[in-house]
């Protein structure tokens, strides 16, 4: 029942958002709903940590372990993004760029959005999970060409038409499990229940959940943003509003990394972990190699950001390959600080648009010193991002690192270490480039807003203390990854 | 419905699928292609219908009534509002020429043949014999996405894709449970609402009809 | 005697297969020309007249261009020869022609395309610009147009289980199944393409016109005259009945005298004459609303025929 009311409240903020004009205190009523979602994740965690999963109508709506970190993901993520919504959708209205009935849509949209990835991984049906992902992609089209520039529309037509047709074959791959469930003795109306799915593991049609499995990955790493179906994402990231851009690379990408994980359980029951893990590596690598090669040469800074992204997502991909607790603990770990981290980096990017009114590289200078709060909040962000302690990035790549080496992926860690000192590279002399540097004479030291830099700085620190502190994560984290580890 | 009638009756409705996908390609004024785009959505419904009749399943007649009325109908209409904006509604440079493009997609037809092999094997009845035309009309549909410049040709594209799997579904599992159905076939309507939305704007704003002309982001 | 009786009925059989196409070739073309007038509002030339036109050209005096060789006599008639080879062993009137055994689909195709190359040959020895532009633009044609027939007559074969002509008929008429499956169906739509490409009608080729740039047939023979001519008029006008016959055939197989007894073979001359007509008449119907397609245009139509046959190849395999 708790499952239902985590979706009902962010779904009737957003109907609320929709009935009312749009005030300042409409978008502080999303942040107190997506606050409700962190507390409800957590209660969610304490309640399934060690017991059963929750389960309701039917096992439509389904909790576990994994499921319920997931739901904190989005709502500590969410909850940053949001609040930053408030004083986006503030300096859009006031500078006219924006009508208050835009402003309304916006929150409405962000709203369904954030119920839609709740529904996914809530879900305990995959045709369901399927529904929500699928939703996410046409609700998040409108925000991506929420600013209506030529650049904007374009990036949302690219990304509805990628990301469609990825979830179209994602659908046929979960078609063609549910006839390898049918044929071995699921029943008509439960058949696409994960459970289901997992207790006939090991009697599904190997032939038929090859093919399922490829399709899977192609589909759903379309909308993760693996290479080489990654060609939306920098577009669709940089042209969205900074708020939106966190949501997708933080939260939504690894949504759809969550559907793959749990097919990924079943294929691993029918067919061994050598299928899944050729694919994964292959995709991991793929990505990797596509986000470093396009990140030297990288002129605008959402774009880099976005790669990043692509390199994030294809360092857990590698994690799940190796595919051991210890293994998918990490890729969640990952998960969680690669978040929070980059939405902290997205929401600062969008106000370093606000007040330099680029996205050029080489236009933004010196920022350490003319904007010490913010060019502070972008380059510990960028620290956090590449992997350096003390962040919880650091602990989850490492460990991903000797799972790898530990199943016998060394050659990939290998691979994968070499290509990340290449955008170790890059990114450092991009960011070089951004924050450091003389002020120019006469002026000041700029200073932040407190509603800019309290919630980014705080993105930060948690980001931080997960990486330092153990305890309470690990035992959830441990949990959520024997869920789909057997 | 006797075996034979029955299965020659899904042989020529299923037949008609991958035939319009065949003539999508074959024409180049987009009015001609989206009509042949409801042709294929009620032969669609018409195999739902047959599969429906011939296991007397009344959900799934019930479905493919609503396949007729929404891929047969409703969407085309959708996107016929979309050429209302286009003054000269042909394709007329596609990347690939419709002689190649035609022989390609026979190619994919071998292609969709060879991958779902196991599929058939699996299922092994006469409706699951004719689930490598469905995956045909999916390659299709990619393929004109990938060769064709205009904003519709791709919609176009995207709902072969979706049709294609719509067939496997029906062939191979008679239709996925009702809730995942709806909830998809939602879906499937709400993305052709958006890609017209977004169609309209790029037109009556940029006016961009050539996805050529969408050069603006790149590295 | 038994064994006598059964070939001299062979060969009359033959000869009475021949003899109605070398005179239904004609007529069809008149019959043609007259729907098509008449459609257009004129009155038209009598059925009849394509024949009499042979008669004048028969009786006309040959003329060769001076550096012509022996190619370009021997053109015009292995062009008939071959169409009268291929129609004495083809199930047009009876299910059970002569040499039935021998009468394979795919070796008429190759027999019948033995005639046409000669003639573009005959039309390359003239020397002149249209002779060599005709034969080109009707080599790229039938290069496109082969392998669309190979395939369709391929599906036809395995939906069958036979390239023998009579028995793909036969199997029509004990089996009508097979002929509603869509194999068949998809196979003889590309076949039917196939035809009008090759016999130079409306929307490849229009068998009308003599304007430079778009002739395509016309062309090739614009040199031949008199007895020559006649003969290429003849020679294609029977290759068009021929291959109509056995579209016909192969479609609507009914009324084709499966057994001996001139009672039947009337019979199934009868059928043969009204469905031919009928498709005939259906494509002069089709030729009047129609235009012709650019030149540049041709390889998509025929790539459709391709696919058609492809298509149907690939159903009949996975039955």
């Amino acid at each position: 029942m708790l499952a239902f009311v985590l979706l009902l409240v962010p779904a009737a903020t957003g109907c609320v958002a929709a009935a009312t004009p749009w005030r300042r205190w409409i978008g502080w009523l999303c942040t107190a709903s997506l606050g409700f979602v962190l507390v409800t994740g957590v209660v969610l965690a304490v309640l399934v940590v060690h017991r059963p999963a929750l389960s309701a109508f039917g096992g439509v709506l389904r909790v576990d372990a994994l499921s319920a970190f997931m739901v904190i993901v989005i709502g500590a993520i969410g909850l940053l993004a949001v609040c930053q919504s408030v004083r986006y959708l503030e300096r859009e209205v006031s500078s006219g760029r924006s009508s208050a009935r835009r402003a309304t849509l916006y929150s409405v949209l962000v709203q369904g959005f954030i119920t839609a990835m709740l529904l996914a991984v809530v879900a305990g049906n995959v045709g369901v999970m399927w529904v929500a992902v699928e939703a996410t992609t046409i609700i998040t089209t409108f925000l991506v060409g929420y600013r209506r520039t030529r650049g904007a529309l374009e990036a949302s037509w690219k990304y509805v038409i990628i990301c469609s047709v990825g979830i179209a074959l994602a659908f046929l791959g979960t078609v063609l499990v549910y006839l390898a469930a049918l044929h071995a003795g699921g029943v008509t109306h439960v058949s696409l229940q994960w459970t289901s799915l997992m207790s006939v593991a090991h009697h599904l049609d190997p032939g038929v959940m090859r093919l399922a499995l490829a399709l899977l990955v192609l589909g759903y790493g379309t909308k993760v943003g693996l290479a080489p179906m990654h060609s939306w994402l920098p577009d669709a990231h940089s042209q969205a509003p900074a708020p939106v851009s966190a949501l997708m690379s933080g939260v939504l990408l690894t949504v759809a990394f969550y559907v793959l994980l749990r097919f990924k359980a079943v294929a691993d029951g029918a067919l061994g972990v050598g299928f899944s893990r050729m694919l994964f590596v292959t995709a991991g690598l793929l990505s990797l190699a596509v986000a470093a090669s396009l990140l030297l040469s990288q002129r605008d800074y959402k774009r880099m950001l976005a790669y990043h992204s692509v390199e994030h997502m294809g360092l857990i991909a590698l994690g799940a390959a190796a595919g051991t607790p210890l293994a998918i603990a990490a890729v969640l770990l990952h998960v969680l600080g690669h978040g929070l981290a980059k939405a902290v980096l997205f929401l600062a990017s969008g106000e370093i648009l606000i007040v330099e009114g680029t996205t050029e590289i080489d236009q933004v200078k010196a920022l350490l010193a003319r904007r010490p709060a913010l060019g502070g909040v972008f380059a510990f962000g960028l620290v956090a991002l590449l992997g350096l302690p003390p962040f919880s990035l650091f602990i989850s790549e490492l460990n991903m690192l000797r799972a790898e080496v530990h199943v016998g992926l060394g050659w990939v860690a290998a691979i994968s270490l070499v290509l990340m000192a290449v955008i170790f590279g890059s990114v450092m002399s991009h960011g070089r480039h951004m924050l450091f540097g003389a002020r120019p004479d006469g002026e000041v030291a700029h200073k932040s807003p407190l509603n800019v830099s309290v919630p980014l700085i705080g993105g930060l620190v948690a980001c931080g203390a997960i990486g330092v502190l153990a305890w309470p994560l690990d035992t959830l984290l441990r949990a959520a990854a024997m869920v789909v580890v057997k | 419905m006797n075996g034979a009638t029955y299965s020659s009756f899904l042989e020529i409705a299923a037949g008609l699928v991958i035939l319009c996908a065949f003539v999508t390609l074959w024409r180049r004024s987009l009015r001609a292609i989206v009509r042949t785009l409801a042709v294929q959505g009620m032969a669609l419904g018409v195999v739902a219908i047959v599969l429906g009749v011939h296991r007397r399943d009344v959900v799934l007649i019930v479905v493919g009534c609503l396949v007729v009325l929404a891929k047969g109908l409703a969407i085309p209409t959708l996107v016929r509002r979309v050429l209302a904006n286009e003054p000269m509604s042909r394709e007329t440079s596609p990347l690939v020429n419709v002689p190649s493009s035609l022989v390609g997609a026979g190619a994919l037809t071998f292609l969709a043949y060879g991958a779902t092999r196991p599929v058939v094997a699996l299922v092994s009845t006469s409706a699951g014999r004719l689930i490598p035309l469905g995956v045909a009309t999916l390659l299709i549909g990619f393929f004109s996405m990938v060769v064709r410049r205009k904003a519709v040709s791709q919609i176009v594209g995207l709902l072969l894709v979706d049709n294609g799997i719509a067939l496997v579904a029906f062939l191979a599992t008679a239709g996925v449970p009702l809730l995942v159905e709806l909830g998809a076939s939602l879906d499937v309507l709400l993305v052709v609402v958006v890609l017209r939305v977004l169609a309209v704007q790029l037109w009556s704003k940029f006016a961009v009809l050539d996805l050529d002309q969408l050069q603006e982001l790149h590295d | 005697m038994n064994g006598l009786t059964h070939v001299l009925t062979q060969v009359l059989v033959a000869l009475f297969q021949v003899a109605a196409v070398a005179v239904g070739g004609p007529l069809l073309l008149g019959l043609m020309r007259k729907v098509r007038s008449r459609l257009e509002g004129r009155a038209g030339a009598p059925i009849h007249q394509p024949l009499l036109d042979l008669r004048k050209l028969f009786a006309k005096q040959r003329m060769r261009p001076r550096d012509s060789s022996w190619v370009f006599g021997a053109g015009p008639v292995v062009l008939v020869a071959t169409v009268v080879a291929v129609t004495a062993v083809s199930p047009l009137v009876s299910a059970s022609p002569p040499l039935g055994q021998s009468s394979d689909f795919f070796a008429v195709v190759f027999v019948l395309l033995l005639g046409s190359v000669l003639l573009a040959l005959s039309a390359l020895d003239t020397g002149t610009a249209f002779g060599g532009m005709g034969s080109s633009r009707s080599m790229t044609i039938g290069a496109l147009c082969e392998p669309a027939l190979l395939v369709a007559i391929l599906a036809m074969a395995i939906a069958a289980r036979t390239s023998n002509l009579p028995a793909l008929v036969r199997v029509g008429i004990s089996h009508p199944a097979v002929i509603a499956s869509p194999a068949r169906i998809l196979a003889l739509a590309s076949f039917l393409v196939v035809i009008l490409a090759e016999s130079g009608r409306l929307p490849v080729d229009n068998p009308s016109t003599h304007l430079e740039l778009t002739m395509i047939h016309e062309a090739m023979v614009l040199e031949y005259s008199g007895a020559d001519l006649g003969l290429i008029i003849l020679g294609e006008s029977m290759r068009l009945v021929f291959l109509l016959g056995l579209f016909v055939n192969l479609f609507v197989p009914w009324g084709v005298a499966d057994r001996p007894g001139v009672l039947f073979v009337g019979l199934g001359l009868l059928a043969l004459v009204a469905k031919v007509c009928a498709v005939g008449a259906t494509i002069a119907v089709f030729e009047v609303f129609t235009a012709k397609l650019r030149l540049f245009r041709l390889p998509e139509l025929l790539a459709g025929g391709f696919v058609l046959a492809l298509l149907g190849a690939l159903t009949a395999v996975v039955r």
